[in-house]
């Protein structure tokens, strides 16, 4: 479970986030809603340990990430795929995914490489395992990163708008291979704007408002009328998504 | 013959110039290196107070002549430190310094020139600082650094020339004899060009190789 108790956090004088409280359990997938500059992506940032917290507590299956211990636990059971792929660009498609099984999970070469290429042959990318990034499409880079993701076998997979970098096409593969997921139980922390997607995947749906976790309801009760659609600014970004 | 004359035994005179010139531009040229990278290190990690004192000693060796550096430390450190120093740990000295200074300078745009993306990614992957530096940071930074390296060390092969100046025998020096014997300047100091000439050019050809080497197996293109 990943617990997040009256997180703060501020970059200088800006509060970016208000004592947010989440809760994710196993199996769920939670989507984060909001407007750009809201906050989405430094919650992630502080989850998987890349932002330190100025105030309040995140735990994930218990481990303290303010710890370095606990830091090091919480990233073994977490894993996160990136808006802008992040991946090692001197690395072919196969080393990218091996990469940490090898260095961190200790994981036998040859084992690693089998459930890379296991893992590539699910997302479509199965002759691409000797590529390098610049030779990929955004969209096949993006399905790399989740392969890099899905390969240390994370409990939480943490997803920061990984699809609007890309077209609507490459965006429709990543979707899919996202849905598959969802339904076999992976459980997803899931930034998005593709607010369709979101409803059809999501257990539930939090919204940030200037660093403040407003909402959090199941998923069809955020869109019923008189749960979150009740709450104006709610009305307003979806119904702004819906013409973007 | 007479005394003045070149003789055949002035070949081996020369290669033994030539001999001190390389081994003390492959000495200096390692420990150079080797400082550089290690300065690099150290200031990428921002370890704590070494980042001022880094900058300013390797912009005093960049932006003063090596010349006076030599002196400096041929001179001025024995003197000061009641210490004995021979010419030729004089020249390791200052050679290594200057060329640890330059490199550092290569090291560390090498490094800098790096996504902060990649090394996120790494992090949330768990690996550790030593992983990150020796399997992302480390063969990105030497693809990008292998070119400039090579035009700086060309250029330190000839600043050894130097060192002829405090009595190192280096190729200058036995240029120096020579001359002094034979008085036909204009044919030494030709053939001295040439040997160096030579030797330089020998040195960029190599490295043009490792360079291209280098930048076919890293096929990513990205730099
Ligand atoms: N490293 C940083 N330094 C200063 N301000 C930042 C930094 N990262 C994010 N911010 C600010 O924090 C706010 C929230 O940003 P972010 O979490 O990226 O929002 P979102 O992902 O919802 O678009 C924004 O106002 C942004 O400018
Ligand atoms: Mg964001």
């Amino acid at each position: 479970m990943i617990v997040a108790e009256n997180v703060e956090k501020r970059f200088g004088d800006a509060l970016v986030l208000k004592r947010v409280n989440l809760r994710v359990e196993p199996g769920e997938v939670v989507t984060i809603l909001g407007a750009s500059g809201s906050g989405k992506s430094t919650l992630i940032r502080c989850i998987n340990g890349l932002e330190t917290l100025s105030g309040g507590k995140i735990t994930v299956d218990g481990h303290d990430v303010s710890t370095k211990a606990g830091l090091v636990a919480a990233r073994r059971a977490s894993a996160t795929v990136f808006q802008l792929f992040n991946l090692y660009p001197h690395m072919t498609a196969l080393r990218n995914i091996t990469l940490a099984p090898i260095e961190v999970l200790k994981l036998p070469k040859a084992e690693a490489e089998a459930r890379a290429r296991a893992l590539l042959d699910k997302v479509g990318l199965g002759a691409h395992a000797d590529a390098y990034p610049q030779q990929l499409s955004g969209g096949q880079r993006q399905r790399v990163g989740i392969c890099r993701a899905l390969a240390m076998q994370p409990r939480y997979l943490l997803l920061d708008e990984v699809t609007s970098a890309l077209d609507p096409e490459m965006t429709g593969d990543v979707l899919r291979i996202l849905a598959e997921l969802a339904a076999d139980g992976t459980t997803m922390v899931f930034v998005t704007h593709e607010i369709e997607f979101a409803r059809h995947i999501s257990s539930r749906i939090v919204f940030l408002e200037q660093g403040e976790l407003i909402v959090d309801l199941p998923t069809a009760q955020f869109f019923a009328e008189d749960g979150g659609l009740a709450v104006r600014r709610i009305r307003q970004f979806l119904s702004k998504m819906k013409k973007d | 013959m007479r005394y003045a004359d070149f003789t055949p035994y002035d070949i081996v005179l020369l290669l033994q110039g030539l001999g001190v010139t390389l081994a003390l531009f492959v000495g200096t040229t390692l420990i150079g290196l080797a400082i550089g990278l290690l300065l690099a290190v150290v200031h990428h990690y921002r370890v704590p107070g070494c980042r001022p004192v880094i900058v300013l000693v390797t912009e005093a060796l960049k932006n003063s002549p090596v010349l006076v550096q030599l002196f400096l430390v041929f001179f001025g450190i024995p003197a000061f430190l009641h210490i004995r120093m021979t010419p030729v740990e004089a020249a390791t000295l200052t050679l290594s310094l200057n060329t640890a200074a330059f490199a550092f300078v290569v090291f560390r745009s090498g490094i800098e020139s790096i996504d902060r993306d990649q090394i996120e990614a790494a992090q949330v992957f768990g690996l550790t600082r030593s992983q990150i530096l020796r399997l992302v940071i480390a063969p990105q930074a030497a693809a990008f650094s292998v070119g400039p390296l090579i035009g700086i060390l060309v250029n330190q092969l000839q600043v050894t020339s130097l060192i002829s100046v405090i009595g190192v025998f280096d190729l200058t020096k036995i240029g120096n004899i020579l001359n002094l014997r034979t008085l036909q300047p204009f044919i030494v100091w030709a053939v001295i060009g040439l040997i160096y000439y030579l030797a330089a050019k020998t040195l960029a050809h190599a490295g043009g190789r490792i360079e291209a080497a280098l930048r076919k197996s890293v096929k990513w293109g990205g730099i």
